[in-house]
């Protein structure tokens, strides 16, 4: 059996629910078919009141092992440090975070709140929210740069807003079935296996893409979304377009722009005005361009691509 | 007797951080208090940034309430901007916000609610072994298939945006997609998939049409003596042990009711405005008083907010959220006797406190008020007085009532695109304030915003949870919740499971009640605050 314990700070519950849409394995058969115990979660635990706090101090003083500590949303530390405006169990959330994540064998941050703080951490961040090791992309959050669960590793980071119920499970499934030591963590501690590629990696508008195709406006049957509407898909890391959403799809397959969520800068450009939905430019050249380009080869790119762009390209292409 | 105070933290299986406080006299409630004990902050987020900013955070504001906040985001802008939203993007709106409530259903039923049905203290009631083999949480043959199945709908709105939780495919002017037949065909397969293996077979033991035929309390006891098939269905199988084990008892509230109305329809909105909504709404708004058996139409202007016992140095006085200053406390130290929670009190200017949620708007679904096109159905309302009002049992009921009208709704949707026709309408940026507002699976949801030199001036959010789980008023009256705890029977103080089933019977959503300040200086930074 493996004892999972499962937290939230300044959370949404997104992650939860994105967890529970998960299909192989479902929720349920983490418990059936690979032993995980979960020994409580905020929407599905049964325990309420002093019988709930009597388990978290049985799991601090180590009557109760504690194998896998995940926590989802942010730490808040407002006001002033004191944590008390995220009160939980008749204390902090971050006093128990504290206490917890030195008896876990593993600490598992599950989406941008617990990874790098999350939209409640964009400016002014009035509840003075942090990751568990990271603020941004910024190495310390609430733990600090130094933080080694029992385990020996540090927090595993799963950002995304919310995560993708795949890398929730396969993660728990890992760890639970003795795979972890597989598992490669990238600089920002995030499982290589889901964050290498990019989340343009099996977009169906790649090919527009690489045309320079643009989906001028929404609600629209052709082009790629990078031009015009501020997609973030060729410099994100995620496996969106691999392992699709809900079974069936992706933002960008279904026409909505990548947002870069899995990135420690989420919500980029801190929303500013003009920032939304709008590819940000200098003299008609996209400011931020695929990782790894540089700006004299992407003009070429660019020039190469128009010369050659074929007629079936600038029409509508995903049709009725 | 003496009076017993029990302090229950967390409640838990509710959304977000809910601590109540409960006298107990005899074995009985006889006051409580609610208390929201997480603050983070999302209107002062929203402050000065772009104007679209709302549709990518304000989903974040709840992720089980999503497509309900990001569907408010977008009419409140399209309000603002006066834009011209193509059919084709009210139906997919729609139907994003349908599909996310019909997930929510047994997801809340099972996950939230029902396990507790296999708590000791049932132990001795006829219908408890068979409650434990079906709610048992992961393991229960009803839990596991329930939860399991709850991801089906979404992957319907995922299909029109991306994915669920989080997209933020709704935006001022229509829609982000513009599907094709493979993605209709697709969705309206997923819908079959879900009625074919949970929800006629499993959840209600007959087909929709014979559902449908239930007008009334009487037809409801009926149906369920007709077949074994409804009596052994979890529907039938949740009615009966509730009236055994007495959940029909207890759990009133305030017996006063609101509702925003939601799904305007496709050919009636095209040119949203504030005013027009309550006449273009599938679903028709209201405020229905139990005590004087009256339904009217319900107007955001009649929205009033007090702060005298939450943690804002404001005032005592009721005032329209547009006039809110917000004025935090540094210290949100706990005090019962004063300030005790991080939500305010909302109540209506004529009818005082009022509870939000299904109840609410199967309540309000009864009366004659509104346009004769709009959707009527008077089961919840005859349920409701010939069970002498609300308890926790038909408010569950309510609940789960509307998933039929709801799959409805969503074939509707699905039958009426037009998929040669347009998906979005470029708008116009401009300043302006705008309101938008719809019903989140769990109750009255409403964003206000105010654009002002091309950025966000103010970003107000009313959530449902903020009708219901607010604290005491200026008049000392106690808030939805705390209101219908009093009279809750405790068997056992030390699992006081009772106070969880009145709790979670409202499927409370705390996330959504946040406030903002700057916690450095405290000083002002919105003028009006959400929730």
């Amino acid at each position: 059996m493996t004892n999972l314990l499962w937290l939230q700070g300044g959370a949404c519950s997104g992650n939860t629910m994105s967890f529970l849409n998960a299909e192989e394995p479902t929720a349920c058969d983490l418990i059936a078919d690979f032993g995980i115990n979960i020994l409580w979660h905020p929407s599905l635990g049964l325990e309420l009141g002093t019988n709930l706090q009597n388990m978290l101090w049985d799991c601090i003083s180590g009557k109760i092992p504690l194998d896998i500590l995940v926590f989802e949303g942010s730490v808040i530390n407002a006001p002033n440090g004191t944590g008390e405006w995220n009160r939980f169990a008749d204390r902090p959330m971050k006093d128990w975070l504290n206490d917890l994540s030195k008896v876990a064998n593993f600490v598992v941050a599950v989406g941008d709140c617990a990874t790098w703080g999350g939209i409640p951490a964009m400016s002014p961040n009035p509840s003075e929210s942090q990751g568990l090791q990271f603020l941004k992309r910024q190495e310390g959050g609430f733990l600090g740069k130094d933080f080694h669960s029992l385990s020996g590793l540090p927090v595993i980071n799963i950002p995304g807003c919310p995560a993708h119920p795949d890398w929730i499970t396969q993660i728990l499934v890992a760890i639970a079935t003795g795979r972890i030591s597989d598992i490669s963590l990238d600089e920002l501690h995030r499982p290589e296996t889901f964050f290498k590629s990019f989340t343009q990696t099996g977009c169906t508008r790649n090919v527009h893409f690489a045309y320079k195709a643009s989906t001028a406006e929404f609600g629209q049957r052709k082009g790629c979304l990078f031009y015009d509407l501020g997609c973030r898909g060729p410099m994100t890391h995620s496996s969106c377009n691999r392992i699709l959403w809900n079974r069936v799809s992706s933002k960008t397959r279904a026409g909505m722009p990548c947002i870069g969520c899995t990135e420690p800068e989420f919500p980029f450009h801190d929303l500013k005005p003009g920032t939304v939905f709008k590819t940000q430019t200098v003299m008609g050249v996209p400011k931020e361009l695929p990782t790894g380009v540089n700006k004299k080869d992407y003009a070429l790119l660019t020039m190469v691509a128009k010369d050659s762009i074929p007629a079936w390209a600038e029409e509508d292409f995903f049709t009725v | 007797m003496t009076i017993k105070t029990l302090d229950i933290s967390p409640v838990g299986r509710v959304e977000g951080d809910l601590d109540v406080r409960v006298e107990i006299d005899d074995g009985q409630v006889v006051n409580a208090w609610t208390h929201a004990e997480l603050f983070r902050g999302f209107e002062v987020i929203l402050r000065g940034k772009d104007p679209q900013a709302g549709l990518i955070v304000t989903p974040r504001v709840c992720g089980i309430c999503g497509a309900s906040h990001l569907t408010s985001a977008a009419w409140a802008l399209d309000t603002a901007w006066g834009t011209e939203v193509p059919r084709n993007a009210i139906l997919a709106r729609n139907l994003g916000q349908i599909v996310e409530t019909i997930q929510s259903i047994p997801r809340y039923f099972y996950g939230l609610f029902a396990i507790d049905l296999t708590n000791k203290k049932y132990q001795n009631s006829r219908f408890y072994e068979e409650a434990c083999r079906r709610f048992a949480a992961f393991t229960g043959k009803s839990y596991e298939i329930g939860i399991t199945i709850s991801s089906k709908p979404v992957e319907i709105y995922a299909l029109f945006g991306g994915q669920w939780p989080h997209s933020s495919y709704m935006v001022p002017g229509g829609v982000m997609c513009a599907p094709t037949l493979t993605d209709v065909t697709r969705a309206w397969s997923i819908l079959e998939y879900f009625r074919t293996n949970w929800l006629e077979p499993v959840w209600l033991g007959c087909s929709l049409e014979r559902y449908e035929q239930i007008k009334t309390y009487d037809d409801f006891m009926a149906w369920l003596d007709e077949n074994p098939n409804h009596a052994n269905s979890d529907l039938g199988f949740y009615w009966r042990m509730g009236l055994e084990i007495g959940l029909d008892k207890y759990g009133v509230g305030v017996g006063k009711y609101v509702t925003w109305g939601y799904l305007p329809h496709e050919d009636r909105y095209q040119k949203p405005t504030i005013e027009g909504r309550n006449a273009a709404t599938i679903m028709k708004s209201g405020v229905y008083d139990s005590f004087t058996d009256t339904h009217v139409l319900m107007d955001q202007s009649f929205t009033r907010e007090n702060t005298i016992r939450s943690w804002y140095d404001e005032g005592t006085a009721d005032v329209h959220p547009f006039d809110r200053t917000t004025k935090p406390s540094q210290k949100n130290t706990k005090d019962f006797d004063n300030a005790y929670s991080w939500s305010s009190a909302v109540s209506h200017a004529q009818f005082g406190r009022l509870e939000a949620g299904p109840l609410a708007r199967q309540l309000v679904a009864g009366g004659e008020h509104g346009e004769s096109w709009q959707h009527q159905d008077g089961f919840i309302l005859d349920a409701f007085k010939q069970m002498g009002g609300a308890n926790i049992h038909i408010r569950q009921l309510a609940r789960v009532h509307e998933i039929v009208k709801l799959y409805r709704q969503a074939e509707h949707c699905l039958r009426e695109f037009k998929l040669n026709d347009l998906w979005y309408i470029k708008p116009q940026e401009k300043d302006g304030r705008g309101w938008g507002a719809t019903e989140a699976s769990r109750g009255a949801l409403c964003h206000w915003v105010d654009i002002e030199g091309g950025k966000i001036k103010n970003y107000q959010i009313m959530a449902p949870s903020t009708w219901n789980i607010g604290p005491r008023d200026g008049e000392g009256i106690k808030g939805p919740i705390e209101e219908a705890l009093v009279g809750t029977p405790i068997f056992d103080p030390t699992d006081p499971v009772e106070v969880g089933h009145v709790a979670r019977s409202f499927d409370s959503c705390l996330v959504c009640t946040v406030h903002a300040h700057d916690a450095k200086t405290g000083e002002e930074l919105a003028r009006f605050r959400t929730a």
